[in-house]
């Protein structure tokens, strides 16, 4: 026998073959539990949080360089750990969401960044062959290291 | 989803999806209309769930199990989907993508044994004809990694290339692998060439 005719004789099990009993309503059971996100909406998402993250790095880096110039080398200023109000709607909490920076200006920057890493996060799950989507999160979260930074040195 | 209830309570005729297309239905789907992926579900199901049957060796209890979650996926991706290849086509890679999963995490090492080495080194395994059931049946009986590529590349038509990448493996391996698989079909057929 051949390999052509092997081929041809293993190809003519490909067939197709319902299943023995009707699956549908298990299928439907099942699907009807799954909350989906809508793909457009989804992307939105993605790309809302991405905008929101590049706005906000740019923001953080150009307040970092300022506090930097006016920066007092020898003084180090105290990172104020406080308790995050929880709601409902409140995205996860990471280890960086409890060091807040005490200055309001830079506390503020922080929460914005925490939320584009959040939203970030959900696009992420959404889409999880989104690669970019990683290193936008780690992008986000490099910023937020450097602001913590920048607020202990220059207080 | 308020749609999933009434479909159950209706269930379409095959005659009433044969003319719709794909796409709209997709379209439908990714919408949240369940009626349009039971459409779609009943115009494919025989395709996917034959696929995961060869892959799962005929076992029809794991192959309905792994077929109702194939579905639940494509449920769940539809967003995913990018009308660039045919639905059916997308559908029945999730299935088979489905079907390997437990495959796919096996290590390297667990899959190329002295069997495998064996019948690599002892050059072409001759080919050798069958009945439908005794192949099916031999083909069921081989071990899964070995069963995979086989059925892949002979039954479904897939390129070494392909089946490397799914499974996970080097191309060498798929070859050998089905190299081995070949040669385990043609001891359990009894060897006619």
């Amino acid at each position: 026998m051949s390999e052509f005719e092997w081929r041809n004789q293993m190809h003519k099990l490909n067939t197709p073959e319902p299943p023995a009993r009707e699956l549908w309503p298990e299928i439907s059971a099942r699907i009807a539990q799954q909350p989906r996100v809508a793909p457009r909406r989804a992307m939105r998402r993605a790309f809302a949080a991405i905008a929101a993250t590049v706005i906000i790095a740019s923001g953080a880096g150009l307040l970092a360089y300022r506090l930097d110039r006016n920066a007092a080398p020898t003084v180090s200023a105290p990172v104020v750990a406080v308790s995050p109000i929880v709601t409902s709607e409140t995205p996860p909490r990471t280890a960086l969401d409890w060091a807040v920076p005490s200055d309001p200006k830079l506390a503020a920057v922080a929460q914005g960044l925490d939320k584009a890493s959040a939203d970030l996060q959900a696009a992420l799950e959404a889409r999880p062959d989104a690669v970019f989507l990683v290193s936008m999160i780690n992008r986000t979260n490099a910023q937020r290291m450097r602001l913590l930074r920048q607020s202990a040195i220059s207080g | 989803m308020d749609g999933a209830t009434l479909s159950m309570n209706a269930p379409l005729l095959e005659s009433d999806s044969a003319y719709v297309d794909d796409s709209a239905l997709v379209r439908r789907s990714a919408a949240g209309d369940t009626r349009a992926f039971e459409q779609l579900y009943r115009s494919h199901v025989g395709r996917v769930h034959g696929a995961i049957l060869r892959l799962v060796g005929m076992d029809r209890a794991r192959a309905e199990e792994l077929t109702q979650e194939a579905f639940v996926r494509a449920w769940q991706k539809l967003s995913s989907f990018r009308y660039e290849s045919a639905f059916s086509t997308w559908l029945y890679r999730l299935g088979v993508n489905t079907a390997l999963m437990e495959l796919r995490g096996r290590r390297e090492a667990e899959n190329v044994d002295d069997a495998t080495l064996e019948y690599a080194a002892g050059g072409e395994v001759p080919f050798c004809a069958g009945e439908r059931g005794d192949l099916e049946r031999a083909v069921s009986a081989l071990p899964p990694r070995a069963r995979a590529v086989l059925v892949l590349h002979d039954v479904e038509g897939w390129k070494h290339e392909e089946i490397a990448a799914e499974l996970g493996m080097a191309t060498g391996s798929s070859k050998a692998q089905l190299h081995r698989a070949r040669g385990l079909l043609r001891r359990a057929l009894g060897g006619e060439t």
